[in-house]
């Protein structure tokens, strides 16, 4: 292969290893670390000039600094005469944004994770609190009306309704970032995408250059052909409506039969009511400690994971959750199947639902194993019995955590290597949708 | 012309109850993977809009991301004119290709901060004001000079005092500087081995018995101004102040500045500070939000903004 380097972020150096060893090449060197005062710096130690550039990224850890690195990255191959750039991403940036901006009713997904069955993810955002310190103290009433409204420590389901509680009756417009994050990539330089698993395939159409998304179907395929035993007679199934197309796509190739868990959602209390209690707490004279402290009976955080199927509890009067079950899987082997975890909400959830339907044993397969927040520890109280995951995602840290029960993890790199290959080449890639690797 | 909004400002509220305005609801968060999401709590429809973001150190990638999601955010909610308010300029000191290969980082910001839609960007004391050139939209780059001038005529000796330049970088910066006060100027040359480290300084012109104010655009780890006070004292000055435009003061900056010889530390508050102020005496802000107010102001009435390159406001 001729005129080829491949350079790693610090997101996923020991993927780029693989993909490079598969390659026979030698990683790119790349000097990546920060300035003093938190800015980016890169310095790559090998010419670029006229070469078919190869970056690895993938969009978990810190992410923000991943992409922002990313992009310097690319900027920087560009203005050194870099021929072609392409960005390698397994785990694509903000690419939950398209879809999950809002349900049917326009309520964030923030909003819909309060009134989940299982404990929520403590924010890991440590520096909010701070801020809100600062903002607080303003001396004007109009002012610290709005702060409370725009409070960004308080990330529960009241806060959501308070913003879309305006009096001109105007629904909280959404950031979508998939078009921004798409413009930010290639007018930093980028010339090709390859990705795998899209959680929106609808997010290739938002590029203006060619976007690859590789398919973890096969590697799936290949596990469960071969290390499930008896899967003929297993089920597979979606942990909601969103990945029911995927799940149904990977048991009609093996012939597998198929089940779906619906979430519905309905209203218990008279929303109106509910905001004109927000009203009252969100008072200027009323400090925002007051807030938080009212906002905490709401915070679905004490119970057990068990009450899934049926939680009906009093704490929970905003929104009543009901999942429930399409199909047979009394004394089955289940296979969820779901493209990210990241919480771990769903799967969890699904799991334990699925034990109290009689499952006999239920394996997880997640492309991309993100498991931010509490999710490990989510993760060894579930009903789950064995996680199947890939190294889109540096899973090193979660395998050590993750000691009392099994955890499988894929290799993609073959995958993306061969694409990386094909690429450079010029072959075609559709080959790689169905492999039988 | 629609009523003029503000998005959003993480600390400057002075400045917004300057302008008799508020801000626009917004809620930020920051899921638990660390991605940002962000929405407006009313409509901006046709709406003149200015996103304030005060980026210091630390974080400066979430507030980057932030800012540009806010940024098209805006503009798919159909406003008018986005106009991105970034007193101290993000990734300004890498404007150049200063090594094979090293990114023009500054120029990435300007790409991303255009194709987010952001429509004019105010700024203050770029570090090269050649970075306004990186952008297809206007930038005003105003000057913290006029309030700098302000504060050495009300606070300090100005007769005894001469202005110095702590590289040859920053030279035409403090001329500029002396010539207002009609002051003496020196300068101290440099040579520098790494990013953030300082090593051998010389001195050019004459500092003896004086106070001698130390300007710069940027104070980072305090290195350098450390260093430079040390030198001028050996010179014989009577005691040194500095007079930075962005207060960064990252890494060990608050324990360098207390250790060092330096009499007095003064930033604007283009970068926020606060609980840096708690930590050490020897700071001191100058507000420079009355001089982005009223940029703010003129530009929403389309009036001259030149006038505030010599003059402060209030």
């Amino acid at each position: 292969m001729r005129d080829i380097i491949v350079f790693s972020g610090s997101s996923n150096p020991e993927l780029t290893d693989r993909i490079c060893r598969n390659l026979g090449l030698p990683p790119g060197k790349v000097e990546l670390k920060k300035f003093a005062n938190g800015e980016t710096s890169v310095h790559f130690g090998d010419s670029v000039r006229e070469k078919d550039v190869f970056i690895v990224q993938s969009g978990a850890g810190h992410v923000n600094d991943l992409f922002m690195q990313l992009l310097i990255m690319i900027s920087a191959c560009k203005m050194a005469s870099a021929k072609k750039i392409t960005v390698v991403c397994p785990l694509f940036f903000y690419s939950r944004q398209v879809e999950s901006q809002a349900s049917k009713r326009g309520v964030p997904r923030g909003a819909q994770h309060r009134g989940s069955k299982v404990p929520d993810s403590v924010p890991q955002s440590p520096k909010l609190p701070s801020r809100a310190n600062v903002r607080d103290p303003s001396p004007k009433s109009v002012l610290s009306q709005r702060a409370v409204s725009t409070h960004s420590s308080l990330k529960t389901l009241h806060t959501n309704e308070a913003s879309i509680a305006n009096p001109t009756g105007y629904r909280s417009w959404i950031a979508q970032s998939g078009t921004l994050i798409a413009n930010l990539l290639t007018s930093a330089g980028a010339n090709h995408i390859i990705t795998m698993d899209l959680h929106d395939a609808q997010f290739q159409g938002f590029f203006d250059i060619p976007v690859d998304n590789l398919l973890s179907k096969p590697l799936f395929q290949h596990y469960i052909t071969n290390y499930v035993p008896n899967y003929k007679d297993c089920v597979i199934v979606s942990p909601d409506a969103g990945g029911a197309k995927r799940a149904a796509a990977l048991a009609d190739t093996l012939c597998m039969p198929f089940a779906l868990i619906h979430k519905e959602r309905r209203q218990k209390v008279d929303t109106a009511q509910a905001q004109s209690e927000l009203m009252v707490h969100s008072n200027p004279s009323t400090s925002s400690l007051n807030s938080i402290s009212f906002a905490t009976p709401g915070f679905p955080g004490r119970r057990s994971p068990s009450s899934a199927s049926n939680g009906h509890s009093a704490a929970d009067q905003q929104y009543v959750a009901t999942t429930m079950l399409v199909g047979d899987v009394q004394d089955k082997v289940c296979v969820v199947v779901d493209d990210l975890a990241d919480t771990c909400n769903t799967i969890t959830r699904a799991a334990s639902l699925l034990k109290d339907q009689g499952a006999k044993y239920v394996y997880a397969l997640i492309t991309h194993g993100i498991f931010s927040g509490d999710a490990m520890r989510k993760l060894k109280e579930s009903q789950i019995d064995k996680i199947i995951t890939t190294n889109s995602v540096d899973q090193a840290a979660h395998v050590a955590e993750l000691d009392a029960k099994e955890m499988v993890i894929l290799d993609v790199s073959r995958i993306l290597s061969e694409a990386i290959r094909r690429i450079n080449n010029g072959e075609s890639v559709s080959m790689l949708y169905d492999h039988g690797w | 012309m629609g009523i003029q909004k503000f998005v959003f400002c993480f600390h400057n509220v002075e400045l917004i109850l300057s302008l008799g305005l508020s801000l626009t609801p917004v809620d930020i968060k920051r899921d638990s993977n660390k991605e940002v999401s962000f929405s407006i709590g009313e409509s901006i429809r046709d709406e003149d809009i200015y996103i304030i973001m005060q980026i210091g150190s630390g974080i400066v990638n979430d507030k980057v991301l932030e800012l540009l999601i806010m940024i098209n955010a805006c503009k798919t909610a159909s406003a008018r004119r986005i106009t991105a308010v970034l007193p101290n300029f993000p990734y300004a000191r890498q404007d150049r290709k200063d090594k094979s290969r090293a990114p023009i980082t500054a120029k990435l910001m300007a790409d991303m901060l255009t194709s987010a839609g952001c429509d004019h960007v105010i700024t203050m004391d770029l570090h090269a004001s050649q970075i306004q050139g990186f952008f297809d939209v206007p930038v005003d780059n105003l000057y913290a000079e006029p309030s700098v001038v302000r504060y050495i005529r009300e606070k300090l000796d100005v007769n005894n005092a001469i202005i110095v330049s702590p590289d040859a970088g920053g030279a035409k910066r403090a001329a500029g500087l002396a010539d207002r006060l009609d002051l003496n100027f020196a300068l101290i040359h440099k040579e520098r081995a790494r990013a953030n480290e300082v090593s051998r300084m010389v001195l050019v012109g004459d500092v003896t018995g004086k106070t001698c104010i130390i300007v710069d655009d940027m104070a980072d780890t305090c290195g350098t101004l450390a260093k430079a006070a040390e030198v001028l004292l050996e010179n014989g000055a009577k005691e040194v102040i500095a007079i930075v435009t962005h207060g960064i003061l990252s890494g060990n900056a608050i324990a360098n500045i207390n250790k060092s010889k330096l009499e007095r530390v003064v930033c604007t508050n283009t970068v926020p500070f606060e609980e840096k102020l708690k930590l050490c005496p020897k700071l001191d802000t100058i507000d420079v939000s009355g001089v982005l107010a009223e940029a703010i102001r003129r530009l929403h009435n389309g009036e001259s903004i030149s006038f505030l390159f010599r003059n402060a406001p209030y």
